[in-house]
């Protein structure tokens, strides 16, 4: 009777814990930790880990096999890669900034802009050679690669963004 | 006649329908009705208005149809299908030209597909006009939203299969699409993506999504929409 008593007590003031209470805590928190845990467990599997994809880092070259005021669009690596006559090399990314499309070099240039530019066949987004944004939708220009010259071959790596006044190597 | 309620009273024939046919009484016409899981989608008794045709135009049901086919179409056509590069392609073309009936099949299904985000849009149109959104059909519409959402992947997802030209640019743009998401935009699109260009995961990871998963939860959805029509008092 007495300890009956107590145990009342003790609940009216929520202290005491009882066995019931105890097990539910544990169990509610077990379960919440496997759910939680399942849940980064499957984010993990769902991100590969090895890609087949291309390599980000490629050659061209020999420097002299490039003509001046010329440009290679190489497909593999969606990249253009530009000579300016004394010699000067810079790369700018193929892709499309708008929704990701293949553009083309065009070297006659289109009506109001005869220079050469590149344009996307998608949505009809326009760039100077130098990437800058001539008519959009394209919301911002081509992202522009660091270039490097080892053994007489330009060295690029497309994770190598760099600004527009970084990108000219010359030789 | 006699042999007929024989058989109607037969143990069997007991344990499968729990009802009588409704042939002679009210009650049993009504018990059929209340107690069949393809019927009772109206309730025991429903006004002559709301089942005429120009009332509703069978839009919800012919897009519940045009899913059933392409469930059926879906499933014979994976029988000849393999998510692979560059078989997918291979195979979309065997399916039309060496496969027998290959060209009919693919075509029911592609055009059953381009008829059921028609039908289902019209559907919404019509419960929009008719005001059968209003309470207390409010969750029902939400449903219907996201089962609108789910035609439009399925879709989308259906798209990259074939792996032609057309795929694969409508996948590029698509998945750029998902890019802009504030935050983890690019982490989205890596996961859809299965890397960071379309590729060999790419095609397996829709082709899961296209099969498996949208189709399960777009049936889960579909009874679940259903069973609140009836709840929520029939069709308005």
């Amino acid at each position: 009777m007495e300890d009956k008593d107590k145990i009342n007590n003790h609940n009216d003031s929520a202290k005491v814990i009882t066995r019931r209470d105890f097990f539910n805590k544990i169990g509610t928190t077990a379960t919440g930790v496997v759910l939680l845990g399942s849940l980064g467990v499957t984010l993990d599997f769902l991100s590969p880990n090895v890609l087949l994809e291309i390599p980000k880092e490629f050659k061209i070259g020999p420097l002299e096999n490039i003509q001046p005021d010329s440009v290679i669009d190489n497909a593999e690596h969606h990249v253009f890669i530009f000579r300016e006559h004394p010699g000067s090399f810079y790369a700018v990314s193929s892709i499309c900034t708008h929704l990701g499309c293949n553009t083309k070099w065009n070297p006659a240039g289109i009506e109001g802009h005869p220079e050469g530019v590149i344009a996307c066949p998608c949505h009809g987004s326009i760039f100077d050679k130098k990437g800058n944004v001539l008519h959009g939708p394209a919301p911002r220009s081509l992202d522009r690669f660091l270039v490097r010259v080892e053994n007489d071959k330009l060295v690029i790596n497309t994770d190598e963004i760099v600004s527009e006044d970084k990108m000219i190597v010359k030789v | 006649m006699k042999k007929i309620e024989w058989l109607m009273n037969t143990k069997i024939w007991r344990s499968i329908f729990r009802t009588k046919l409704p042939i002679s009484t009210n009650l049993d016409r009504s018990l059929v009705i209340f107690n069949s899981l393809t019927l009772h989608i109206h309730p025991v008794k429903v006004r002559e208005k709301a089942i005429r045709f120009s009332y509703t135009f069978y839009l919800g049901m012919i897009s519940f149809f045009l899913f059933v086919i392409l469930i059926v179409t879906g499933i014979l056509l994976m029988l000849y299908y393999q998510p692979a590069i560059p078989n997918a392609y291979q195979n979309m073309k065997d399916i039309q030209y060496v496969v027998s009936n290959g060209t009919f099949l693919r075509n029911m299904h592609r055009w059953s597909a381009h008829l059921m985000v028609f039908t289902v849009f019209l559907h919404m149109l019509r419960v929009f006009f008719k005001g059968a959104y209003k309470p207390p059909r409010e969750f029902n519409w939400i449903i219907g939203v996201i089962l609108l959402l789910l035609t439009l992947l399925l879709s989308y997802t259906g798209y990259l299969l074939p792996y032609d030209q057309l795929s694969y640019w409508a996948v590029t743009v698509g998945a750029n699409i998902v890019k802009y998401v504030p935050f983890i935009g690019t982490k989205i699109r890596f996961l859809l993506l299965g890397g960071n260009q379309i590729g060999d995961y790419t095609l397996v990871r829709f082709y899961v999504l296209h099969c498996v998963i949208l189709p399960s939860v777009m049936l889960l959805l579909v009874a679940l929409h259903f069973w609140r029509i009836r709840k929520d008092g029939g069709l308005l």
